[in-house]
């Protein structure tokens, strides 16, 4: 038998194996290792609820190439509107919440409604009896109801050095970069799942070497009103590397807006700045970049969009105390100019904490608790909306289907008032 | 099957099942119940939980198979208890094969279609390959342009095979294989050809041919694609004349 190709090779045909890796259930192929304790999760000792979260926490551990699981001291939960989970992250959360609950604290981020103002919000009764049950699922899940993007600003606050497992992108930057914890950007479930767990895979930004700058972006002198703008394009600037960044003059809320923006506009969840309260290892910046004050103009220009909103919203991430009597104290000696609605945005936290200046902003608009801009059925009520965030220009006009204009803050306070 | 990346949410209808993509070869088909095949997702995160609404809605593929995964279907096949295996080249998939995904050995097995183990030996000489035209007598792939190839023996190793064909179709003995790479597969019809590639620098062109073919010729590696010749002639011959790159400082 000396054979062409075509020629039966007297060889039985076998049929055709495709080597593989598997993800579910068999996951002895895995690379993680895993303690006792860890394999009895797996196997479902604990249950089905932990058998899954351990499941999802060892999977995405795999992907991304970590060696083992880690504790966290706090999870942050996102996915918890029903804008953006739908019918099927309900039922999914639904169904988990019977058999699984959180061990470590863990928090959730803004729902679709206020749960106080939903009517006047203009949110309907379907969507008011699905967030109904969202919120029902995770409080059986035993996840704390602040319903924020701000959980530091509200009790949830990691230390420094401690590994956290959260979501919610502008939160994850603002823990990594500005009080020196170590997460990553943790999808709904993975959060969740961690919480559960309470572990994370050790990957990504929970490790030293991956949250070392790789580029160093110098600022002009950035108007405070342009600090989300700064966000937005030191975001594009930095790509997937870490940027560290000097001429940032600013306090923990300029960090906040400035974070939030470069999170929504690129892929990397920390940035390091002198003073940063972590310790960052320049040895491996390999490129300055220098962006002059005008290129921030130029993206001024370009978000401006038009003048005729239906809206002008503040709040984005969610308006801390000290944010809350800035806009007061420019608001109390004027009048509504009735130009437009206003949403003021904020943390049921930072509403209770500030009684006399909720009552001078309503006059101009509502203050709305345990939601945002961003998350909210807006596309329902309205379809052109004005902004201060940086991070709102990103999912205004993609999630909220909005014409989207950017002004500063100081700009849509002249708008609304008079 | 679709040879572009999927979304869950879009992407596919989570009622019916149906694939909407229009990238998507397969667009209008149900995965419910078939073995899905895709490189890997894109898209929404919610993409999870409508991986999780389709299995309620009893219209969940029987099984995933992705070239490599990614955290959205992962989450998804895990909160949906949907068997999912990933590191497969799904070139070698076809729609409507019958294909079995074993968990525990972490393999997707074609069912229908034979895999073959054929080694193929390129001969080069001053620059020149050997091409060797498949003659009327062979079974397969005839009047189509090949290197010194054929089937591995029952039991017998790749360099075995390689030199046992070399002197058969060429009449040289005793030379050594300049390179030698890790098979690669191509898919022709239902068969998986599994090729074991090599490539001998012979010291000349002079070579007697058997029966396996009609005519041979040396030509310019450049010149192969002039020629129809049998599948994944050109990507072993690519392969085995890379020079390997230098390291750059």
């Amino acid at each position: 038998m000396r054979t062409g190709i075509a020629q039966s090779s007297g060889i039985p045909d076998r049929p055709a194996l495709l080597p593989s890796r598997y993800y579910t259930r068999a996951l002895i192929l895995l690379d993680v290792h895993l303690t006792s304790e860890e394999e009895k999760i797996l196997a479902g000792e604990q249950g089905e609820g932990r058998r899954k979260a351990m499941e999802l926490l060892v999977a995405l551990g795999d992907i991304y190439g970590a060696e083992r699981l880690i504790p966290i001291a706090s999870a942050q939960v996102s996915g918890a509107s029903f804008k953006t989970i739908g019918d099927a992250g309900l039922r999914f959360l639904e169904d988990f919440s019977r058999e699984a609950k959180v061990t470590v604290r863990s928090s959730l981020n803004p729902l679709g409604l206020d749960l106080v103002r939903w009517k006047a919000m203009g949110i309907d009764e379907r969507f008011r009896e699905r967030q109904a049950r969202i919120v029902s699922a995770y409080r059986s899940l035993g996840v704390e109801p602040l319903y924020t993007c701000t959980p530091y600003l509200s009790g949830n606050r990691p230390r420094k050095g401690q590994h956290i497992a959260w979501a919610e992108s502008s939160a994850t930057i603002f823990a990594n970069s500005v009080l020196g914890a170590m997460t990553n950007r943790e999808g709904g479930p993975s959060a969740l799942a961690a919480g559960i767990v309470g572990k994370t895979a050790e990957y990504g930004l929970h490790l030293k070497e991956n949250r070392k700058p790789r580029v160093r972006i110098d600022l002009e002198e950035v108007p405070r009103g342009l600090v989300p703008l700064a966000g937005h394009v030191v975001g594009k600037l930095a790509g997937n590397r870490v940027p560290y960044i000097t001429g940032l003059d600013v306090g923990p809320d300029g960090h906040k807006a400035f974070g939030a923006a470069m999170a929504a506009s690129g892929a990397v969840s920390i940035y390091a700045y002198p003073g940063q309260p972590w310790k960052a290892d320049l040895s491996e910046v390999r490129e300055k970049i220098s962006l002059p004050l005008s290129e921030l103009k130029d993206a001024e220009e370009s978000l401006a969009g038009g003048d005729d909103w239906d809206l002008a919203t503040i709040g984005c991430p969610h308006c801390s105390p000290a944010e809350l009597r800035y806009l007061a104290s420019r608001l109390k000696d004027k009048k509504p100019s009735g130009r437009c609605d206003v949403w003021f945005c904020t943390s049921r936290h930072a509403y209770a904490s500030c009684p006399r200046e909720v009552a001078v902003l309503k006059r101009f608009g509502k203050v709305l608790c345990d939601t945002c801009m961003v998350v909210a059925p807006i596309e329902t009520m309205y379809s052109r909306t004005a902004s201060d965030s940086g991070k709102a220009m990103v999912y205004l006009p993609t999630l909220g289907k909005q014409k989207a204009s950017f002004r500063t803050t100081d700009a849509l306070l002249g708008a609304i008032s008079r | 099957m679709c040879s572009s990346p999927l979304s869950f949410l879009g992407g596919l209808d989570a009622a019916s099942g149906e694939i909407l993509d229009s990238d998507c070869e397969s667009k209008g088909e149900s995965v419910s119940g078939k073995v899905l095949c895709f490189p890997y997702g894109k898209g929404s995160t919610v993409g999870s939980y409508a991986m999780y609404q389709l299995k309620l809605n009893g219209m969940a593929p029987a099984a995933i198979v992705n070239s490599s995964a990614e955290p959205i279907i992962a989450t998804g096949a895990i909160i949906a208890d949907i068997p999912m295996v990933d590191g497969v080249d799904i070139s070698l998939l076809r729609s409507g094969d019958y294909t079995r995904v074993d968990a525990d050995q972490g393999v997707v097995e074609l069912v229908n279609v034979a895999e073959k183990d054929v080694v193929t030996c390129i001969l080069r000489n001053g620059g020149k390959i050997l091409l060797l035209k498949r003659s009327g007598k062979v079974g397969s792939y005839r009047g189509q342009w090949a290197g010194v190839s054929g089937y591995m023996e029952s039991g017998e190793d790749d360099v075995t095979s390689a030199l046992r064909e070399l002197s058969e179709e060429t009449g040289r003995t005793s030379i050594r294989p300049t390179k030698r790479l890790e098979p690669e597969c191509f898919r022709d019809s239902d068969v998986v050809w599994r090729v074991h590639p090599f490539l001998f620098d012979v010291p000349s062109r002079e070579i007697t041919i058997d029966w396996e073919h009609e005519a041979f010729e040396w030509v310019s590696p450049e010149d192969l694609s002039r020629y129809p010749t049998v599948p994944g002639l050109q990507t072993v011959v690519g392969k085995l004349l890379e020079r390997r790159k230098r390291k750059a400082d």
